[in-house]
């Protein structure tokens, strides 16, 4: 007896043994339907008896096996059934022979058998035997189980008989003394009259009758004839027949205690030998009855009988099994017996949950010997060494043993290693080594796990699943090792898994579907969330140029939809977390959307991702994958998404995909929670039309404007810089405005900086795609320069004395003070003047079109304008001289040329003024006077220099050109101060106005009638004045002689009195002069300021006085007749 | 990958443990005392190593705090060992915790033996594990010895988790702790 029943059971010990087996050809499949149709017939209650009798069902079983069936009666086959095809009544013969032929091979122990013969219908009439049914196919046998019944009834009449038979032989007849196979040659030339050979003797008939006794259903009779057997085999040291009478004392208790059975659920019957055979022969062999139901002892009426005498306990059982155990330990050639009576304890303590004892058993069984097993017998142990230990709760131990059974169906000895089996094995052993092939199991914090163990498992899986034959689930797992393990393996572990997931990706490519097994088991996808790391997802906004706006009426009414009251208090703290948060950002339709994720690499070499891509979810997106190559061990690094949304609504952003040695992996935001974000919700307008503008100047520099231009100007130049503006959306463009922002607003700007005229661009709308617009700007710059105080200085001593004024501007306030404590006439001064001023402007292009303007959404372009500001020109200083008439006067300008180019100058049609670099001339331009009010009205600052002698402005155009340079012609603005009077005197001699240029003719002795008139042109009341009228001759060699009063005469008075004057109101006072001798006279007219009566001069400048000349001419002759 | 993978499954030898069993059947001892007297059968082979050959640590919900063992090569076989030892651990501690839930003893004795090693156990109150493997061979080695082996562990345990820079939890990476396990290992002769 060479190979153990594992699946035995305490329980066993009081079935009878019947083997049924095919004879002839039976096709296999219908024999085990036959087969499973007896073995439903497992428990028969036989009449008249009230006991039941119970059946276990072979089909297979090993005559050696039979030859212990003495030393256990449950191990004796008792029992035949054949199944047989017969085809027609000329084969019976044969077949019958065969039946008998296998008769004689369990023959010494049957006691009864039958043959079923299916293909017959009646033909063999020869003889009606008993032990021969037939049937005319496998599906019409309707009787079968009768027939079975009939036939375990007729066993149970052998059974009763030969069980009375040796229980009540209490003659003195010679015992015949029952043994063992290995027995028999040891007893050889014994002394059978021995009182010792007699006990041992009778105690092995003890046992016997104990063994029938529990068979036939008397439990309580085996009890009894078990003790006496113990009694009588210790006495004689007979220690296996003791360690039998034990274990069948173990065995009915058992039955007694336990009536549910302890062969646990049908589960733990389930064919453990998987080594790819087929699995109906396995499920057939492994049947067993069902175990004993309560009321089949309780029919027995003995059982009340002595029940506490005989029955052990269950702490006895388990004592008497270890001591039955430690007999059969003795014998080598026991070990089955050994080994098996170790499984049933085990079962008895699994089910008294002693785990502990039964690992103690269990730790025994490992180590019985028997002798050289085949692989197929170890891997069957191992088996069920595992299944046992699951048992009794001992996960990791059995794990262990199906681990290393799984490695013993692929070990080098086997010519076909059963890499299916090993695979199906080594899935089993998951539980134990706590892994779950779920990867979200792992997405919680770090990994917890005895990870040697788990990455060695993880290994084993993927190599037995690629010698299987499917690399699908070698990827599988190795991504899975990747992805949960990667933290634990080594740098040269990395590199070998990777290579070989490589090179199984090579064959089969691993994606995110579910892998399904053949027993159901499912792999779900790991997706390589770690192969890079993504620490952050940033959603990124358009571009400055590209963001939508919305017009802002129209948001307000969406604000409204929204809640009905315009502010509330209550935050609604929204459970979800940030992810869900939407965006205040939007993004537009048809656009290049960007999302920024931070990654790492944590391999020790380089790693390339390949079409990564964006997940997302409630707008059509077209995702446009990346491809990119990570440095070993890279710090974060970032990684820009891309994709056009392709509908409007809100768009989510779910996770990423990723395509890493050959595994493409979806890697949803939810699972991964150290993945940082903003936020993954944003809203999609509808599309818009894109303007690209591109401009006729360089663009130097991008700012954070989208787009910019510089430009170098002197100061007064104008350029002209064309826009082009080039829809290059999809959608029409319908709306275009333009404005513009003066950034710069230091500096005094003259004019206008920027102008256009959008009047053409406006009518080319709409703009279709691919078309453009043009627009030409007007850059012009006018920038008061007139800062240099020191330069004024410098140019001041030039000994030019003319009545004027240094400009005064309020910009010599604001001068530097640094410049102002300088000493004067140094060289460094001399480059302060040259500084370079700065305008910048921005022009804003707003449009707007499509379906994105219905929704009241616009885009903004906006345009830097750059301008650099040299000085040309200065006028260092500015005077008038009065020009010979009253009504003009000279301009004088001090032209500084301060840039380092030959410039020409030219003023209204003078000629023009040559000036080499850092010269300084005088010109001289005659300007006519004009009446301030005309102008508008200087600012306070000049008011207050000048009181009645306003300043006023004058624009004057002076046309310079550069000769030495090729910048072309350049308008220079000048500001400037001309004065005219405020108030204005007005001499009429002789009924005719005076003026400088003009001399008055009078004839001697007549009366010359004067008329001064004061006109006041300022804004205030002038006067009282005295005007004093003085006449004098000028001898033109610098002598005036004053005294005349014996040639000029005043009719009246030569004092005149004004009084105020009111603005724009005029005085007149008439007087009369009398000339008595010829010559040139003039008219010196003073005026005092009489308000205070103090009679103060007032210069004769603030009023303009025109010198009045008169010329006395002879009076005619007939005059002085 | 092949390769590593037959050479490291444990298999029994069978005939090494047979020899064992045929001492112990001459001896007539019961198979329930066989684990507690393989020490004094073995005494005439002391080695000269004295002491454990693999010392873990293991956390409450079970996965290793500190594993390390002495010849290095062979590591993932006493993985495997302190593993399937938690078994008896749980089973003894759920076996105690019935009785006696507060005054158990700690040291829960002998694990299980094995053909090589034996494995020996240790429970904290806060049910943090330590499990000492002894080489079979070792029998100079004493039941108080293995006791007083476990209580230097659990002092120096108690210390790592003083640490206020050590979370819980996390593996231990101490240098006092490390070099009392190294000075409880075997030195490689």
């Amino acid at each position: 007896m060479s190979i153990p029943d594992y699946m035995q059971c305490a329980e066993d010990h009081q079935t009878v043994l019947v083997v049924v087996q095919p004879v002839g050809i039976v096709p296999e499949d219908e024999f085990f339907r036959i087969y499973k149709r007896i073995t439903s017939v497992a428990q028969v209650s036989i009449r008249d008896s009230q006991r039941n009798l119970y059946i276990r069902y072979r089909h297979h079983y090993l005559p050696e096996n039979n030859e212990w069936g003495d030393f256990q009666t449950h191990r004796k086959v008792v029992g035949l059934i054949s199944v047989t095809t017969c085809g027609s009544a000329k084969e019976w013969p044969q077949t019958s022979d065969r039946f008998h032929c296998q008769k004689d091979v369990f023959g010494a122990t049957l006691y009864d058998s039958r043959l079923l013969v299916f293909g017959l219908q009646g033909e063999i009439a020869e003889q009606q035997r008993t032990d021969v049914a037939f049937y005319p196919s496998y599906d019409d046998c309707p009787d079968v189980e009768k027939r079975v019944e009939d036939f375990v009834e007729s066993i149970f009449i052998v059974l009763e008989s030969k069980r009375l038979d040796r229980a009540t032989d209490k003659s003195g007849d010679k015992i015949p003394l029952l043994c063992v196979p290995f027995e028999k040659k040891d007893f050889v030339g014994l002394d059978t009259d021995s009182r010792h050979y007699k006990k041992r003797c009778q105690g092995r008939m003890r046992k016997h009758v104990g063994d029938l006794c529990l068979q036939a259903g008397m439990l309580q009779d085996a009890l009894v004839h078990y003790h006496m057997a113990v009694e009588l085999l210790r006495s004689v040291n007979d220690f296996l027949w003791l360690g039998a009478a034990l274990e069948g004392l173990c065995s009915a208790s058992v039955i007694f205690h336990y009536p549910g059975g302890t062969a646990g659920k049908a589960s733990g019957r389930e064919p453990s030998l998987a080594h790819g055979q087929g699995q109906a022969a396995d499920a057939g062999k492994r049947h067993r009855p069902g175990a004993l139901t309560a009321n089949g002892i309780s029919a027995d009426t003995s059982s009340e009988i002595g029940r506490a005498k005989n029955c052990l306990g269950p702490e006895d059982i388990i004592e008497k099994y270890k001591e039955a155990i430690s007999y059969y330990g003795k014998y080598k050639n026991a070990g089955v017996i050994e080994l098996e009576a170790c499984v049933k304890a085990v079962r008895v303590l699994a089910i008294q949950k002693r785990a502990m004892e039964a690992s103690e058993f269990l730790q025994n069984a490992v180590y019985i010997n028997l002798g050289q097993l085949s692989e197929e017998e170890k891997i069957q142990r191992y088996s069920i060494l595992s299944e046992l230990y699951h048992l009794i709760g001992f996960h990791r131990k059995s794990a262990f043993f199906k681990r290393v059974a799984a490695m013993q169906c692929v070990a080098p000895t086997i010519p076909e290693p059963g890499w299916r089996a090993c695979y199906k094995l080594l899935l089993e052993t998951l539980s134990g080594y706590s892994l779950c092939l779920d990867p979200k199991d792992f997405s919680k914090g770090s990994h917890r796990g005895w990870a040697a163990v788990q990455v060695r498992l993880l290994h084993e899986l993927v190599y037995a699943s690629r010698r299987m034959g499917n690399p699908g689930l070698s990827v599988r797992h190795l991504s899975f090792l990747l992805q949960t393990m990667l933290d634990l393996l080594s740098d040269q572990e990395k590199k070998e898994v990777t290579q070989s997931l490589e090179n199984y990706t090579s064959k089969c490519p691993g994606g995110m579907e579910v892998l399904t097994l053949p027993d159901g088991l499912k792999l779900p996808p790991v997706p390589l969330s770690k192969l890079p790391i993504v620490r952050s997802v940033k959603l990124l906004d358009l571009p400055v140029s590209l963001r939508p706006h919305k017009q802002k009426g129209l948001l307000e009414n969406n604000m409204s939809s929204k809640s009905p009251f315009i502010y509330s208090p209550i935050i609604m703290h929204t459970r979800g977390e940030e992810r869900t948060k939407k965006i205040e950002f939007r993004w537009v339709q048809g656009d290049v959307c960007e999302v920024q994720l931070m990654v790492y690499n944590p391999m020790p070499f380089e790693l390339r991702v390949e079409h990564m891509g964006l997940l997302t979810s409630g707008v059509e997106f077209e995702a446009l994958p990346a491809a990119l190559s990570l440095p070993a061990e890279s710090g974060l690094y970032p990684v820009t998404l891309v994709g056009v949304p392709r509908t409007a609504g809100n768009i989510n952003i779910s996770g990423y995909h990723t395509s890493v040695f050959g595994v493409t992996s979806d890697c949803l935001l939810d699972g991964l929670p150290s993945v940082r974000t903003s936020g993954c919700v944003v809203e999609v307008i509808p599309s818009l039309p894109r303007l690209q503008l591109s401009t006729s100047l360089p663009r130097p520099f991008s700012s954070r404007l989208s787009s910019s231009v510089s430009v170098q100007l002197f100061n007064g130049e104008t350029q002209q810089l064309t826009i082009t503006l080039e829809n290059i959306g999809s959608e029409d463009l319908e709306t275009l405005e333009v404005t513009s922002k003066t950034c710069n607003t230091k500096e005094k700007l003259f004019g206008e900086f920027l102008s256009w005229d959008l009047e053409e661009a406006v009518s080319q709308l709409p703009l279709k795609p691919g078309q453009s617009v043009t627009l030409t700007v007007n850059v012009k710059v006018r920038l008061d320069f007139s800062g240099g105080e020191n330069l004024l200085q410098d140019l001041n001593d030039d000994g030019i004395s003319v009545t004027g004024l240094p400009i005064s501007s309020p910009l010599r306030q604001v001068l530097k003070p640094r410049a102002e404590t300088k000493p004067l006439g140094s060289e460094s001064s001399k480059t302060d003047y040259n500084h370079v001023k700065t305008l910048e402007a921005v022009m804003t292009f707003k449009y707007s079109g499509g379906a994105g303007k219905m929704e009241g959404y616009y885009r903004d372009l906006s345009l830097g304008v750059h301008v650099d500001v040299e000085p040309s020109v200065f006028f260092t200083r500015v005077s008038t001289l009065p020009a010979t008439r009253t009504r003009q006067c000279h301009l004088l300008l001090d032209v500084f040329n301060s840039t380092e180019h030959e410039l020409m100058v030219s003023a209204n049609n003078n000629q023009d003024l040559v000036l080499h670099p850092s010269e300084c001339q005088r010109m001289a331009i005659q300007v006519a006077k004009f009446d301030f009010h005309t102008l508008p009205q200087p600012d306070q600052e000049a008011v207050r220099y000048t009181n009645p002698k306003l300043l006023e402005e004058e624009r004057l155009h002076a046309q310079a050109s550069m000769i030495s340079s090729t910048l072309g012609s350049l308008s220079v603005s000048l500001s400037l101060s001309l004065s005219l009077c405020s108030s204005s005197l007005d001499v009429v001699v002789n009924g005719k106005p005076c003026d400088c240029d003009i001399i008055a003719d009078c004839k001697v002795g007549d009366a010359v009638p004067l008329e001064v008139k004061l006109t006041n042109r300022s804004k205030n009341a002038v006067g009282p004045f005295a005007l004093t009228v003085v006449p004098f001759q000028d001898y033109q060699n610098g002598v005036q002689n004053y005294d005349l009063q014996d040639a000029v005469t005043f009719i009246g008075s030569n004092t005149f009195y004004i009084d105020m004057v009111k603005p724009t109101e005029n005085s007149a006072c008439m007087g009369a002069l009398l000339f008595l001798y010829t010559g040139d006279f003039y008219l010196n007219i003073k005026f005092q300021d009489d308000s205070a009566g103090q009679g103060k001069e007032l210069p004769p400048s603030w009023f303009g006085l025109p010198s009045v000349h008169i010329k006395a001419l002879e009076a005619p002759i007939e005059a002085g007749a | 990958m092949l390769t590593r993978l037959k050479t490291q499954v444990p298999l029994f030898s069978m005939n090494s443990y047979t020899k064992l069993r045929e001492k112990l059947k001459l001896s007539g001892l019961s198979l329930a005392s066989t684990h507690s007297h393989v020490i004094r059968l073995g005494r005439h082979s002391r080695h000269n190593s004295k002491m454990a050959v693999c010392i873990a640590v293991i956390a409450k919900e079970n996965y290793p705090l500190f594993i390390r063992s002495v010849p290095v090569q062979n590591e993932l076989k006493f993985h495997y060992t302190v593993h399937t030892s938690l078994d008896v651990v749980e089973e003894k501690i759920s076996a105690v915790g019935k009785a006696m839930a507060d005054q158990r003893e700690l040291y829960l004795g002998l694990l299980y033996p094995t053909e090589d090693y034996k494995v020996y156990g240790y429970v904290t109150n806060s049910k943090v594990k330590f499990v000492i493997v002894v080489d079979s061979s070792n029998t100079s080695l004493r039941d108080n010895e293995i006791r007083s082996m476990f209580r230097k562990l659990h002092n120096s345990f108690t210390d790592v988790m003083c640490n206020p820079f050590y979370n819980p939890g996390d593996t231990i990476q101490s240098k006092a702790f490390d070099s009392i396990v190294s000075a409880m290992m075997v030195q490689a002769s």
